[in-house]
């Protein structure tokens, strides 16, 4: 098992949003995160990177073997786990290429060779139809949201992590945006790398195969099946689950 | 959850390196205080023309009737007493390297000058406590007709006598302020630049201070004119050895921007912290001149500096980028001064403060329009940085408009690196030190980048240091 | 024989002295007050009892600073003091009305408004003149909002020319209160105006509201303090106005955060519209911080209407003049929406119109 949540009990200045949750993922597989507004998708994915504001306070993480509950959020990220935020935080003065560099060195703790991670780094920005000039541009300062996206894609490719969880990648993007991002989700899925999707959209799934879905409801999991339950939720919506 | 809260710490610049000593060994020192039989036996000694030295003498009467500043900080520890305004080294002027005395040529062996001047640099002076030991130029930059000399020699000389007459403390008069009188009476050394008309200086000129002496003050005195159509660079470094006795710098600088001409000045001040950094420097743009500020200030105990703007012909422009980082046992007061006096004059500020370490930060600054200067615009922008509670940081911006046809804009932010964002890079695998550190660096970034990149000896050590070494 | 009130205004830190922005002085002050004879109190809302007697609240500072607060409290002739009891949510605003006029040459009201726990309360104060009268009015407002209170104070200040004006306020809010301010500096010769609040309580906030207009050889100088002493507290204030003919204005806004406001918000902002070639508008906009875990901001505009915007309106038949007018219009809106009464409203609006109107050309 790749990553391993046991009983997650996790409150929010005070105020419990998950409890009893319990969820599992295997080397290789997709997931799929439903649930409706609410519910402690975005708390459990922050839980998950280990966002300070999140208490735990019972229940256990584990990642690749080894328990994360408590360690800091860059040590999760060298142990091969990747978040693509909802809103991706803007950083003046640093670069997007430089701050990859930096992030992939530390992630790896090799030294990276300049001229083939620009390379690298160009080619893969083409493949996402990014505008390559956004390279030399501050992190995600000034992008739209659709670029924030593809610069959140772009990270997560350059990366290469075990698990990746997409928190709502495709919300806010037009059409083509979607089949782009999702082309860029497919390449780096293989049967090593699992995925954890959270969406309100099932466009970005129509490019992938997805292993598990399941539904998140009142701060547990109330459903999991294979990818049907996305149509019979998309059907008879969240409701019929409720608990 | 444990979280990954423990307060991480931005590290103290590593002053070390600076804070190499030589033996003083003065060849002539003025006793302690000030006096006018002092002024005279300054004056005396420097072979001062006449009305030099009636010049000091008035500037000493000014000095005596000016009240020390109500506003800034405390300049606690100042006894002008204590003071030796003057102290000349063994060395004369000097224009081949070889011939600096070895101590004094350690120094700045140490601090990288020449080298500086050997990689890019059209010229380097550099002063030693109150003299200039050392000033060359470029031969090519010579050739154009650029003087670039110290201001003695400038003083006396038959042809740039005159122009040091008619401009000596016009731009900043002895009755300005306390401390401006007080150079008025003491001044030495410092640095004359002369660029003819429609010269463009490629590569920039470089002047350097250092104190060495304990109790010493310095009191240089830098006068630039570049004429109509010119175009130059000057970049003025200063640094101070650390001493237990307050030391006192009440530099001058002033500028004056010909006719569509340009000038930019950059600083990177990094004295000691015993220092008293009360500089004045100052700028008369005439008409379609540019006056381009890049100011760094890093070291000193108590800082006062405002390089202030006069925009007296129309369509002149000032641009001003600042920063401005105080740790342990700093008071730094800085900012810009800005008068449109002319119409269609424009005016852009742009500073950032980082205070850390109990460390205090002021941003201080005057936006003047006047009545008949219509159709100028100026805007502000200043945002500060905390990186503890026990720091502080005051944001002190004055407006004063005299006419309605203007577009004035002023914006101010103050905070702390945001969690989010220290999160969001975390996430991607970089410690808490190295995001905050980058989060810093990005924050200074746009001033870092309007530096030269030359000028490696300070910045490398400060910013990179400071900020980036921890990420690199 | 006339006093002067010195160095009143106080910016908190000051700066240089040429500047002439540190403080402000009043001229003409009157070395004796005469009673006030008119009837200025409104009937009182349930719950909200009335005193003469001056509430000692040394934890209180004023914006105008302690002279000018001695000032109105030994020389006061008129005001209340307001005391709200606890949970009560007044039904009503208090309005309290002066009027300069032949009969009454001053007004120097002290008045208190004490919120206690959970309560809420509105109280109107409103100056005008008779026409042409001379006169002064200085008054002090002192505020205390107990936790969970609420107190908005509207101070509308239509004074005629030859009237010589300040308005003091001071406050203090404990945890969760809010205070509303809301002045319209709108007349007066000479207008002074300052506040000051400390936010105390954890979450306790204050907002206001400013409009001010400035014509002829009219002064107008204003000095807000916002200090926050308390965890989580927020101010904002929004300053809106207008100077034409040969007016001038100073503005002093300062947000102080203190060691211990965490989590402390601060923003403040100065819109200025200027319509003269002979106006002068000086603004000095603080930010204080001995504190990291805060969020400060400023931001001021001053110039000329928004040419866009003017060539909008015109080219739907307005004269420029009208187009200007009711730009001014457009900018005292949001703040006297906020006047609770329809017929002060309107006062306001009809004030600024004749203001306006006397106006002939606006460059």
């Amino acid at each position: 098992m790749l990553l391993e949540i046991k009983n997650l009990g996790v409150s929010v200045d005070g105020k419990t949003i998950l409890s009893g949750l319990n969820l599992n993922i295997g080397k290789g597989e997709t997931h799929v995160l439903m649930g409706p507004n609410g519910a402690g998708k975005s708390t459990l994915v922050n839980t998950v990177m280990g966002h300070p504001q999140y208490k735990v306070d019972k229940g256990s993480i584990t990642f690749d073997g080894k328990d994360i509950t408590h360690i800091p959020v860059d040590e999760r990220a060298k142990a091969g786990l990747f978040l693509s935020f909802q809103n991706p935080e803007e950083v003046p003065g640093i670069t997007l290429e430089s701050f990859m560099r930096y992030s992939r060195n530390a992630v790896t703790g090799k030294p990276v060779k300049l001229f083939a991670y620009k390379k690298e780094l160009k080619d893969k920005m083409e493949g996402l139809s990014m505008d390559t000039s956004y390279a030399s541009r501050y992190l995600n300062v000034g992008f739209s949201g659709g670029e924030k996206k593809k610069s959140e894609i772009l990270q997560m490719l350059m990366l290469n992590p075990k698990l990746a969880i997409l928190d709502e990648t495709d919300s806010g993007l037009d059409v083509d945006a979607v089949k782009v991002v999702s082309k860029g989700v497919e390449k780096y899925k293989n049967s090593d790398n699992s995925l954890l999707i959270i969406t309100h959209n099932t466009k970005i799934l129509e490019y992938l195969h997805v292993d598990y879905a399941h539904v998140l409801m009142d701060g547990k999991i109330v459903k999991t099946g294979d990818s049907s339950l996305i149509d019979y939720i998309n059907k008879s919506g969240f409701q019929q689950l409720a608990v | 959850m444990k979280p990954a809260r423990k307060k991480t710490k931005v590290k103290d610049i590593d002053r070390t390196i600076y804070d190499f000593k030589d033996k003083v060994n003065p060849s002539f020192e003025v006793k302690e205080g000030l006096t006018p039989a002092i002024v005279e036996e300054i004056s005396q000694k420097k072979g001062d023309p006449e009305w030099m030295r009636r010049f000091r003498l008035h500037s000493l009467e000014v000095y005596n009737k000016l009240p020390i500043p109500s506003w800034g900080p405390p300049l606690d520890g100042l006894n002008m007493d204590d003071i030796v305004t003057y102290i000349r080294p063994k060395a004369k002027m000097s224009a081949k390297w070889n011939d600096v005395p070895d101590d004094i040529k350690n120094t700045f062996e140490r601090l990288g000058i020449p080298k500086a001047e050997r990689e890019s640099l059209a010229g380097v002076g550099a002063q030693y406590d109150s003299e200039v030991v050392y000033h060359n130029v470029r031969e090519e930059v010579r050739r154009q007709g650029v003087v670039y000399t110290d201001m003695e020699s400038a003083l006396k000389s038959d042809k740039y006598g005159p122009l040091v007459k008619k401009y000596f403390m016009k731009v900043v008069p002895p009755q300005d302020h306390k401390f401006a009188a007080l150079h008025g009476a003491v001044w030495s050394g410092g640095s004359f630049v002369y660029v003819p008309e429609g010269v463009k200086v490629e590569i920039p000129l470089q002047s350097y201070f250092r104190l060495n002496a304990p109790g010493a003050g310095q009191f240089e005195h830098t006068l630039i004119i570049v004429s109509e159509g010119a175009d130059l660079h000057f970049i003025e470094g200063c640094s101070a050895p650390k001493y237990n006795v307050a030391n006192l710098h009440a530099g001058c600088v002033e500028l004056v921007v010909g006719k569509n001409a340009h000038l930019r000045y950059s600083t990177i001040e990094n004295w000691s912290k015993n220092m008293f950094n009360l500089n004045t420097k100052r700028a008369v743009v005439d008409e379609g001149g540019t006056i381009e500020w890049v100011s760094g200030s890093f070291g000193s105990h108590v800082s006062y500096l405002y390089p202030m703007s006069i925009l007296k012909g129309e369509h002149s422009r000032m641009e001003f980028t600042g920063i401005t980082f105080a740790g342990k046992g700093q008071s730094l007061d800085t900012g810009a001064k800005v008068v449109h006096m002319a119409p269609n004059t424009y005016s852009n500020i742009n500073t950032k403060s980082i205070s850390k370490d109990g460390g205090y930060c002021a941003y201080r600054s005057s936006v003047k329009i006047m009545p008949d200067a219509y159709g100028c615009k100026s805007s502000v922008s200043c945002e500060s940085l905390m990186l503890d509670d026990i720091s502080g940081s005051d944001t002190v911006p004055v407006m004063d408009i005299q006419n309605d046809d203007v577009e004035v804009g002023h914006e101010a932010k103050i905070g702390r690196i945001s969690d989010d964002a220290v999160f969001y890079l975390m996430s991607r695998g970089i410690s808490e030190q190295d995001a905050k550190n980058m989060i810093v660096t990005g924050f200074a970034e746009p001033v870092a980048k309007e530096l030269p990149v030359e000028y490696a000896v300070e910045m490398n050590n400060l910013i990179k240091l400071e900020m980036e070494g921890a990420i690199g | 024989m006339d006093l002067a009130l010195k160095e009143i205004n106080r910016l908190p830190v000051p700066t240089w002295n040429l500047l002439g922005i540190n403080s402000a002085d009043i001229n003409g002050v009157p070395a004796v007050t005469a009673p006030y004879k008119g009837e200025y109190l409104s009937e009182l809302p349930e719950g909200v009892s009335i005193s003469d007697k001056t509430v000692y609240a040394p934890e209180i500072d004023t914006g105008m600073g302690a002279d000018a607060q001695k000032f109105s409290e030994n020389n006061k002739n008129c005001g209340a003091t307001l005391r709200v009891k606890a949970g009560v949510k007044a039904d009503k605003p208090v309005f309290l009305r002066y009027r300069i006029d032949g009969k009454n040459s001053s007004v120097v009201d002290v008045t208190c408004i004490v919120a206690e726990e959970g309560s809420e309360v509105t109280v109107v104060e409103n100056y005008s003149s008779e026409g042409g009268a001379k006169g002064f009015h200085g008054g002090l407002t002192k505020i205390y909002a107990a936790k969970d209170a609420a107190v908005n104070l509207v101070q509308v200040q239509m004074l005629g020319d030859g009237c010589t004006h300040f308005d003091n306020v001071g406050g203090a809010a404990e945890e969760n209160a809010v205070v509303n301010i809301l002045q319209a500096q709108l007349g007066a010769g000479e207008a002074y105006a300052g506040c000051k609040v400390k936010l105390l309580g954890t979450g306790s906030r204050l907002n206001v509201d400013t409009i001010y207009f400035g014509d002829k050889k009219r002064k107008i100088d204003i000095n807000y303090v916002a200090e926050h002493t308390g965890r989580k507290t927020r101010c904002d204030i929004n300053v809106n106005g207008a100077l034409m003919d040969e007016s001038s204005k100073t503005f002093r806004g300062t947000i102080n955060f203190l060691k211990g406001a965490k989590k402390a918000v601060g923003h403040e902002s100065e819109y200025n519209l200027l319509f003269s070639r002979k106006v002068r508008s000086r603004t000095a906009p603080l930010i204080l911080c001995s504190e990291e875990d805060v969020d400060g901001q400023h931001a001021a505009a001053t110039g000329k209407i928004d040419p866009d915007r003017l060539f909008y309106l015109m080219s739907r038949g307005l004269s420029e003049t009208d187009a200007k007018k009711l730009i001014i219009k457009a900018q005292f809106q949001p703040a006297v929406e906020k006047i609770p009464d329809p017929s002060i409203r309107d006062a306001v609006f009809d004030y600024v119109k004749e203001r306006l109107d006397s106006v002939e050309s606006i460059s």
